[in-house]
């Protein structure tokens, strides 16, 4: 039983770190019609920034300044935030397919970019050299897990709540009006652009959150862990859950990540000895089958969005939809 | 440099055939298709089967074509291939794309297609093997054609450029000359007027998905003529494919031929002006280039 | 609507755990079973097949009688080369499945985070095949795998620098190294090119390859401007095969040192025995002895081929190695205890045994018996220093039309003679 309970407190942990991702997405989709193609860099940025900050120096490596954990997370965040705010300034001006395809060419070149330049990034080996917070005074590995669990639910609840407190202030509705009617929200004197920037930055500093939490957990980064099947899970996470709706991405991210392991782990069990070597690519099929058979049942996403009609003027009704 | 730039458009020639089907479905159907790459993986295998069938049925025909690698059962097979990926990229979507398409919306039916696109991967390692496949045996040795600059060009890749140039050319003349062509570029700039003109919508678009797979499908057996044929070639092409669609504009036929090249070139340059290693990200700062200057991409519409 | 959701998934995921529960474990033939872990990356060409080799080792070990008397089980997953699938793999394998040793993984990536966040941390003995990354050996060093991890990977040096020892005595005077773009071949670049430049042969270009290109038409073009005497190849077949018949197409020599890398039949299929004729490989190796062919041997009885390719001796050997600490450490012990019987399996001074079924039997004899054994395993007489890693004697081999031959062996004293003269 003890068995149990270890595994799921590790991946209710992996799953709760990749639904802060989501949550970052929905704000920069749900709320504000952002296509985010690259969420691997910001993520990525977040990850790497949080291990060179806070690990112990390593011969020949940058980095490694040994920053209290908090430190280094919170400089983890802030340099998502920083990568926002250029790519954000360089492109949110662009269509939304568009968007997608820029951003995901920035993930690339984010991509690339650790993967080659060793003395800074650690090339492709990654980096290491990073103590875990508290793991040495806790002792206890099982208990070492069930804290640094804690500490992520706490992140979560409390970006789950502050983002739902943004949705209902006055800043919320200006995300809304700005996507649902840009020319009119201008004509009041708002500034488009310089809003979807803040939201931008916002929702990429949370990617950068839970990378930093993702690379502190395994205590390890490398160019392995920015590859564009993040994205991908992500925003999967994202559609299946209910694009738009907070719920929905929480839900989305402990759905997703429990069909992708759990594929692995059943066929493993089920499959004779002459499969085993199949069940790798049996279990990429397996996927793409949940997700394409979740869209042909459920297209909606398995929360949606519940739609308002605010109020109507002049004989037309105006609808705008409220995410919960 | 001159010798980059070559290569460059013997690569943008088969990413130009992949590109085309990719934008005509964007434009009609509004929704970036991610397992339209696949079609390439599924020609090249397509083509290797057929070879082989042809191979055994007509012994005669595995003699080579000129001086090129290929055999006139290839030739033959390319031409089964594409049929056979028109074909499959038809069924994807009756299967697939056209019930989503009538209960959601379009980011659903683009994460529908990445889901499609691991399943036709998956698929066809577990039919075929992760091992990679070759048509010939034969190393085909380069001709030089030039000595200073020193430039060397293969038999296969000029009859992969010509090939590709010529399929183009036809798609030119059905669109420009025949009432299908025109009723096609109807469609793509007013589907409604055109309709009212009593244009069918759904043929249009059935065949707008046979001809794009089938052009995907000769893209992937072009590309593995010369290189290898891989249940990874539609994943490494998925980038370079969408890269040539935007930069060309979405929508546009002429835009994905020239996005194309354009993305080739980017290849072929990329060593020359950036460190190695990086090369993977140059289609990507062209993409970001072009939509600085011209965001709809070249002959995209205003918007 | 927000309750059907919920209640839609609430129920698909109760179904699928009862259903999961209610599966039944493989019907077992023996009186008892013993579970080890292995995630490998079997999706993925070069994964397979290195998964293949594990799974043979097991049959062998239990064709033998298996270890203390039970039949031997491996748990086999899929890396996905994902971290985080990885790690999952590995943590239920660990949590729900008890298996007190796993094996893996293959990508530096993927075994170290297993490494930091669960095998140690649960005192489960950790022996990857492959991994080739410097920074285990800094990790170890650094006290931080707890005497639990071991790989049976070789160290590059020992390819590298006799790759520059055999490029010197064929008299190359400039080369270009291609290699690839992951962690493997980030470390071999830096070896190679600082050892062919201490025998004084001129590095021309250094080229990345990295993987899943549609065209390497470019890489290929850079390499072939300084005009090269001969090539250096750090790849795998997959892109090796991509490049090596670019080359030739454009006319670049057929003069070659390569690494045990491509050591493959895939690669000798896939560019043609007829243009390999003067390519020199390096590889780590058994000792002079008639049973270092055992594995080669026991490998074709089974699958009726020869073992070339990436990774699959060090496969066998590490699986092997495992079983025989197991045996040694007795039943129902766990990671730390088998971790601490690998001396005994790997002891100089013991008793050598072979790499086979007949082998593993005399072996598990003398180990039950409180006696230590030397084995002689398919990538040499394994012997595993503090930090887990490996030396080993090496061998210079060349292509022939139905697999390789072995031209020279260079024992290990050689060998470190000629890297203590490079320094």
């Amino acid at each position: 039983m003890t068995g149990v309970v270890s595994y799921l407190v590790f991946f209710l942990t992996i799953a709760s770190i990749l639904a802060i991702a989501v949550l970052g997405l929905n704000l920069h989709w749900g709320n504000t019609g952002l296509f985010n193609g690259g969420i691997a860099a910001f993520f990525g940025m977040g990850a790497y920034m949080t291990i060179i900050l806070g690990g112990t120096p390593q011969t020949g490596q940058f980095g490694g300044f040994g920053l209290v954990y908090p430190m280094a997370l919170v400089g983890g965040i802030c340099a998502s935030g920083l990568l926002a705010w250029i790519v954000g300034v360089a492109t949110l001006k662009l269509r939304h397919d568009y968007l997608a395809i820029a951003t995901f060419g920035v993930a690339v070149a984010f991509e690339s970019f650790v993967r080659n330049t060793e003395w800074l990034t650690g090339g492709a080996k990654g980096l290491r050299g990073f103590e875990r917070p508290l793991e040495a005074m806790i002792g206890d590995p099982f208990v070492f897990n069930l804290c640094f669990f804690v500490f992520v639910l706490a992140v979560l609840v409390v970006v789950y709540f502050g983002l739902g407190r943004l949705i209902r202030s006055p800043y919320g509705r200006l995300l809304r009006a700005i996507r649902e009617d840009e020319d009119a929200a201008q004509s009041l004197g708002k500034n488009p652009a310089k809003v979807r920037l803040a939201s931008f930055i916002t929702g990429s500093m949370i990617l950068g959150a839970s990378g930093g939490l993702y690379a502190t957990f395994y205590a390890f980064v490398s160019p392995d862990d920015v590859l564009p099947i993040l994205t991908f899970q992500i925003w999967a996470m994202l559609i299946v859950g209910g694009a738009g709706n907070n719920k929905g991405a929480l839900l989305g991210a402990f759905v997703i990540w429990a069909a992708w392991t759990a594929s692995g782990w059943v066929l493993a069990r089920v499959a004779p000895v002459e499969m085993q070597l199949y069940t790798g690519t049996m279990q990429y099929i397996l996927i793409g089958l949940v997700i394409v058979g979740m869209l042909l049942l459920r297209p909606q996403g398995l929360l949606p969005e519940r739609l308002v009609i605010s109020q109507s003027g002049s004989g037309t009704a105006r609808r705008s939809v409220q995410s919960t | 440099m001159i010798q980059a730039l070559l290569d460059g458009i013997l690569v943008g020639s088969v990413v130009a055939l992949g590109a085309i089907g990719l934008t005509m479905i964007m434009h009609l159907l509004r929704f970036a298709n991610f397992s339209h790459a696949e079609l390439l993986s599924i020609g090249a295998y397509a083509a290797l089967v057929f070879d082989g069938i042809f191979a055994a049925v007509l012994p005669a025909s595995k003699a080579a074509v000129g001086s090129l690698s290929l055999t006139w059962a290839l030739f033959l097979a390319i031409i089964a291939a594409m049929v056979l990926t028109g074909l499959s990229a038809i069924v994807i979507d009756r299967l697939v794309f056209k019930r989503i398409r009538e209960t959601a919306g379009p980011l659903s039916m683009v994460f529908a297609s990445f889901g499609v696109a691991l399943i036709i991967r998956s698929g066809l390692s577990l039919v075929f093997g992760l091992k990679t496949r070759l048509y010939s045996d034969d190393i085909v040795f380069a001709v030089t054609i030039s000595t200073n600059p020193q430039l060397l060009i293969k038999p296969d890749q000029v009859f992969v450029f010509c090939a590709a140039v010529l399929i183009m050319l036809v798609l030119h003349l059905v669109l420009s000359r025949t009432t299908f062509g025109w009723a096609l570029r109807a469609v793509a700039e007013n589907p409604a007027l055109a309709q009212v003109a009593g244009v069918r919508l759904s043929t249009v678009v059935s065949v707008t998905w046979v001809v794009g797979g089938a052009l995907a499908g000769a893209a992937g057996v072009f590309h593995a003529l010369d290189n290898q044929v891989s249940p990874m070639i539609g994943h490494n092409f998925v980038l370079a494919v969408f890269a040539a669609t935007i930069v060309g504009g979405i929508g546009s036929v002429y835009g994905a031929v020239i996005g194309g090249f354009l993305v080739g070139i980017a290849f072929g340059l990329a060593l020359v002006i950036m460190p190695p290693g990086y090369s993977p990200a140059m289609p990507f700062l062209i993409i970001l280039a072009v939509l600085f200057i011209r965001p709809q991409g070249i002959f995209g519409e205003q918007r | 609507m927000l309750n059907t959701g919920i209640r839609t998934a609430a129920m698909v995921a109760a179904a699928t755990f009862v259903g999961l529960a209610a599966t039944p474990g493989a019907v077992q033939a023996q009186s008892c079973t013993v579970k080890i872990g292995a995630v490998l990356p079997t999706s993925v060409d070069w994964g397979r097949p290195i998964a293949k080799t594990a799974q043979f080792a097991v049959e062998v070990a239990n064709k033998a009688g298996g270890v203390n008397g039970c039949k031997v089980e491996m748990v086999l997953r899929d890396t996905q080369v994902q971290a985080k699938v990885g790690v999952d793999a590995a943590k239920s394998m660990v949590a729900l499945d008890k298996v007190p040793v796993i094996l893996g993984a293959v990508s530096s990536g993927v075994s170290m985070p297993i490494l930091t966040s669960v095998t140690v941390p649960a005192g489960v003995m950790q022996m990857s095949c492959c991994s080739s990354s410097t920074s285990f050996t800094r990790h170890a060093a650094a006290g931080k795998t707890k005497g639990l991890w071991f790989r049976t990977f070789a160290t590059s040096r020992v390819q590298t620098s006799m790759g520059a020892m055999v490029a010197k005595e064929k008299g190359y005077k400039k080369m270009a190294i291609f290699y690839k773009n992951d962690d493997w071949g980030q470390d071999m670049v830096k070896l190679v090119a600082a050892d062919l430049k201490s025998v004084g042969i001129e590095v021309t270009a250094t080229i990345p390859i990295n993987d899943g290109q549609p065209s390497y038409r470019a890489e290929v073009t850079k390499a072939l401007k300084n005009k090269p005497d001969a090539l250096y190849l750090a790849l795998y077949p997959k892109e090796g095969t991509a490049v090596v018949r670019e080359w030739i197409s454009l006319g670049g020599t057929k003069r070659m040192v390569v690494a045990n890398s491509l050591k493959s039949d895939d690669f000798r299929k896939g560019v043609g025995f007829k243009y390999l004729g003067d390519v020199v490989g390096t590889d780590t190796s058994s000792p002079r002895t008639k049973s270092a062919s055992a594995f080669v041997e026991a490998y074709k009885a089974r699958f009726k081929k020869e073992p070339n390719g990436p990774g699959l001796a060090n496969s066998y050997d590490a699986t092997m190695v495992v079983l025989l600490a197991m045996q040694a450490a007795g039943k129902g012990a766990g990671g730390a205890a088998i971790a601490a019987k690998v001396a005994a399996v790997t002891d100089p001074n013991g008793t050598p045994v072979e790499a086979n079924a007949d082998g593993f039997k005399k072996a598990s004899a003398l180990l039950k018996a409180g006696k230590t054994v030397s084995y002689q395993g398919a990538t040499g007489a394994v012997q595993f220093d503090r930090n887990g890693d490996v030396s080993a004697p090496a061998v210079v081999w060349s292509f022939t039309n139905t697999g390789v031959k072995e031209i020279r062996f260079i024992s290990l004293k050689e060998v470190n003679a000629f890297i203590a003269k490079l320094k």
